[in-house]
């Protein structure tokens, strides 16, 4: 039997861990969002709620929960209103949760993360590997926090024995909502002159199978999720139907500096991961998780272009209907 | 000849024909001529009327119109052309002969009237009629007559023969009148000193034998009489632009026609040969033009589609980013670069193995890394196995930081140097190419030529043995010397934050064209491979291991080297 809690069950990905890790008899789900799941979550027994420290503490002795699936970080499933506060609900709200864990002798945390912590660099290989280290300085926002919740995990488990921690490290999510969705589906997505990166993108039910596969496994570290196949920055845009456009880097620097941070559109991450690639080499997910991505990014791409924003959302939509019209009964 | 061509017949038809048939024939209908030249004498209709017009027609006004010197004598012998050629029964035996004859014979009025080129012209025009009717004395009178008649003929036959084809896109001759006629202003200055030296004509008939020039100055003296007519017309009209267009029709008429003159008896037959063998009714095949149109069609979609195909993000790359499509758009160009501008020989391709993982460790110079392009190039296109390997080199990371080259370089396979990206192209079963002096070789100057710097700290050997790949020394020969790079300007180089700024003879003075590359004779020698599969994978750690491998590699490109240098006679 193993206890699983969920941390941010409200987000689709959260939903969809649940649901997946419900289909494992011996599992029982304990799920926390902010709002209400935006679709089924199986077994899970969920509330929302926003809890502090001591308060996880209280949920996780009283729960015995041995595993902690935490999803929780503004800006990765919906749009993050204000920085300052995202910072403070990723980072703060992360080691928070790190401490009620080691205190309510948590066996294993699974951590949410991006591949972009390696940052985009002339000097990284083509293909990462999970044990090129993370490159904080280089990073900003979202992957930031990513980047600082990582190390601090790292920091944090090197001292407890007794706690292991799994990082996933994903590709852009391709299925609900994602900062790399907002990118290719808003007109007049922004390039650099000259370059054009390989990206790879990730299927959210193979994101979700990856959190599954982690939770009910006994492995630690960082892996990598991707898509097998990569795609050029222009040709990911123009699967998606839209036109780049591209901009002269000095012109970028020179509008960063000035404090214009508007000038890259959507793109959701710093100037260097439109200059050069990350992509990332996601042999050790295969090998010690046994996952595979279903999806290809050429096909995600499609679905994201056929059925707009919210691809999996007529599955979602099904399901609530149905949910429902069955009350009654 | 069979078909006997009626001037009535189907006109579209029966110039073709007899061109092709290589008779300069004195039944060919008028009209089509007419049609044949205005299209050789270009767009401008008011060129061709005055050079065609006597041949067709001596009722058009132009052709009154100039001097009765030039005009009279040939007057005549229309006259008595055009009722033969209308009757359509001329005796083919004897237009055969005559066809030649009177190209001959036609010298003699012609030349007398531009100032006397030969001297011997007279007697051949007593001489051949006569010759010819003798056979048959019947057409005697119509013999005669036809002689001079087929002289213009000859001209605007040889004109079927010089200018009827290419109407119909073959030869080149009329080619500069089309195309230069439009452009009037340059040509028109030049031209317009050329009535001047009408009056001492080269004397290019004495220079070959006299038959030679006679029967090669047949068509081209008629030439010059079209000329003349021309530059006489000239002088009547009021418009200078006109005049100037007519200037130079005369003008390149004469062009035409010395070329002609300096033409031997052989070249004329063997033009002639070339031109009768061409089937022109071919050309005149609706299906054959539909056939062409279809093909080309058929390229135009095909490019359009994969343009569009490009610009819809239908393509695929390896994880590196390999783009076998722009691949098969450059290999062309570096097929040009392997064959013909550096004649590249390559030597000991069997040792490179044509499936499996091998490291080929290579000599680097040329300022720009043309070297790994032409590895690249032998393999692909002289290797035995013949199954298009590609070599992925690995280039400096500083030009993944570089725009426009970076995708380009990651598109056509070729990926940044780092030991990560070797030993897994390696372990993928790749074909990597390695240049081990990096920047100490590529920026080498150029009397350091063909002396190898350090091979870095040995990296290559560590990924080769990491990999278990054989290791195959390649020496590169001829591209030390495409850029000699005089000097190295590192104040320049540190400000462009360039590795250097070479100073070639023509870099940077000539700009892009500096960048060219010197057409330096190549050889791309592959030696035998080192095995490392003797080695354990866990030696790649040891650096007394590496160094001494490393140490063997550079020592046997080395003597490599050195020996094809020896051999070498020049460096293009």
């Amino acid at each position: 039997m193993t206890r699983v809690f969920i941390n941010g069950i409200d987000g689709l990905l959260g939903a969809r861990v649940a649901e997946l890790i419900s289909r494992d008899r011996e599992a029982r789900i304990v799920g926390l969002g902010r709002a209400r799941p935006p679709a089924p979550v199986g077994r899970a027994e969920w509330f929302a709620a926003r809890l502090s420290g001591k308060q996880f503490v209280e949920l996780l002795r009283a729960e015995a929960i041995e595993v902690v699936v935490h999803l929780d970080f503004a800006g990765a499933e919906r749009p993050a209103e204000d920085r300052e506060q995202a910072v403070q609900q990723n980072v703060i709200g992360s080691m928070e949760l790190f401490g009620a864990c080691a205190a309510a002798g948590v066996r294993r945390i699974v951590l949410l993360s991006h591949v972009g912590v390696y940052g985009a660099s002339a000097l990284n290989p083509s293909m990462i590997t999970e044990d090129r280290p993370i490159a904080l300085a280089t990073l900003s926002g979202l992957l930031r926090d990513f980047a600082e919740v990582e190390q601090f995990a790292m920091d944090f488990v090197a001292r407890r024995p007794m706690l292991q921690v799994a990082s996933l490290r994903l590709a852009s999510l391709i299925g609900g909502w994602s900062p790399m969705v907002e990118y290719l589906t808003n007109p007049g997505p922004r390039m650099l002159v000259g370059f054009d990166p390989r990206i790879q993108l990730l299927g959210l039910d193979d994101a979700a199978e990856g959190f599954a596969r982690a939770a009910l496994s006994s492995v630690a570290g960082p892996f990598n999720l991707a898509s097998d196949d990569v795609l050029r920055l222009s040709q990911a845009i123009r699967l998606a139907g839209q036109q780049p456009v591209a901009l002269l880097e000095p012109v970028v620097e020179l509008a960063l500096s000035l404090g214009n941070t508007g000038v890259l559109g959507h793109w959701p991450f710093g100037p260097s991961f439109l200059r050069y690639s990350c992509v990332v080499d996601t042999q050790r997910a295969k090998c010690e998780l046994g996952w595979a991505p279903t999806r290809s990014a050429a096909e995600l791409i499609q679905m994201l272009r056929a059925n707009g924003r919210l691809v999996e959302d007529r599955a979602v939509s099904e399901a609530a209907l149905r949910e429902f019209l069955a009350r009654r009964s | 000849m069979s078909d006997d061509t009626s001037p009535n017949g189907r006109p579209t038809e029966a110039p073709p024909t007899e061109a092709t048939e290589g008779l300069p024939d004195v039944v060919a209908p008028g009209p089509d001529h007419v049609g044949a030249q205005e299209a050789v004498a270009g767009p401008d209709e008011r060129v061709p009327p005055p050079a065609t017009a006597p041949g067709a027609d001596e009722r058009t006004p132009l052709a009154d119109a100039p001097p009765p010197e030039t005009a009279a004598p040939r007057k005549g012998a229309r006259r008595a052309a055009s009722p033969a050629a209308a009757s359509g029964k001329t005796s083919r035996a004897s237009s055969r002969k005559n066809a030649r004859a009177p190209a001959a014979s036609a010298t003699g009025p012609s030349r007398a009237k531009t100032g006397g080129r030969t001297t011997q012209a007279p007697p051949a025009v007593m001489e051949t009629p006569s010759a010819e009717t003798e056979g048959a004395p019947g057409a005697a009178a119509e013999t005669g007559f036809d002689a001079p008649g087929a002289e213009t003929r000859s001209a605007s036959a040889s004109a079927t023969n010089w200018f009827d084809v290419p109407v119909t896109g073959a030869a080149p001759p009329p080619g500069p009148t089309a195309s230069a006629a439009p452009s009037a202003v340059p040509a028109t200055s030049f031209w317009s000193e050329r009535p001047i030296e009408l009056a001492t004509p080269p004397s290019a008939g004495s220079l070959y034998e006299a038959s030679n020039a006679e029967r090669a100055a047949g068509p081209a003296d008629t030439l010059f009489e079209f000329e003349v007519e021309v530059r006489n017309n000239v002088a009547e009209t009021v418009t200078s632009e006109v005049s100037e267009m007519q200037n130079m029709a005369a003008g390149l008429l004469r062009l035409v026609g010395e070329n002609m003159r300096r033409m031997t008896d052989r070249q004329v037959e063997r033009a002639n040969e070339i031109l009768r063998n061409i089937d022109l009714r071919d050309y005149l095949d609706p299906d054959f033009w539909k056939g062409i149109g279809m093909v080309l069609r058929y390229q135009i979609d095909e490019q359009v589609g994969f343009i569009k195909r490009r610009l819809n993000g239908e393509y695929s790359t390896d994880p590196f980013g390999m783009d076998p499509e722009v691949i098969a758009v450059v290999r062309p160009f570096l097929r040009f670069m392997y064959r013909t501008w550096w004649r590249v020989r390559a030597e000991g391709l069997e040792n490179v193995p044509s499936t499996g993982r091998a490291l080929l460790v290579a000599n680097h110079s040329g300022v720009l890394p043309w070297d790994g392009a032409m590895i690249a190039a032998a393999v692909a296109e002289d290797h035995p196995a013949q199954n298009d390997r590609i070599v992925r080199s690995l280039h400096l990371h500083w030009f993944s930081t570089l725009p426009f080259v970076a995708p380009t370089l990651a598109a056509m396979g070729q990926v940044p140097g780092l030991p990560e990206n070797a030993i897994r192209l390696l372990q993928n079963d790749e074909l990597v190419c390695v240049f081990p002096e990096g920047l100490k070789g590529v920026g080498k100057l150029y009397k350091d030529r063909y002396k190898l710097a350090r091979f870095g700290r040995g990296g290559f050997v560590q990924a080769a043995l990491r990999a278990q790949a054989p290791i195959v020394p390649v020496a590169v020969v001829g591209a030390e010397e495409i850029y000699p790079m005089l000097g190295n300007a590192q104040p320049i180089a540190k400000l462009l934050g360039m590795p250097y700024f070479p100073i070639t003879p023509f870099f940077p003075w000539l700009g892009v064209f500096g960048a060219i590359p010197l057409p330096t004779r190549w050889s791309i020698t592959f030696c035998e491979p080192l095995p490392t599969d003797t080695y354990d994978p866990s030696e790649a750690d040891d650096p007394l291991t590496v160094l001494g491998l490393t140490e063997l590699v550079r020592e046997r490109i080395q003597a490599t080297i050195d020996a094809k240098l020896a051999e070498r006679k020049m460096i293009f």
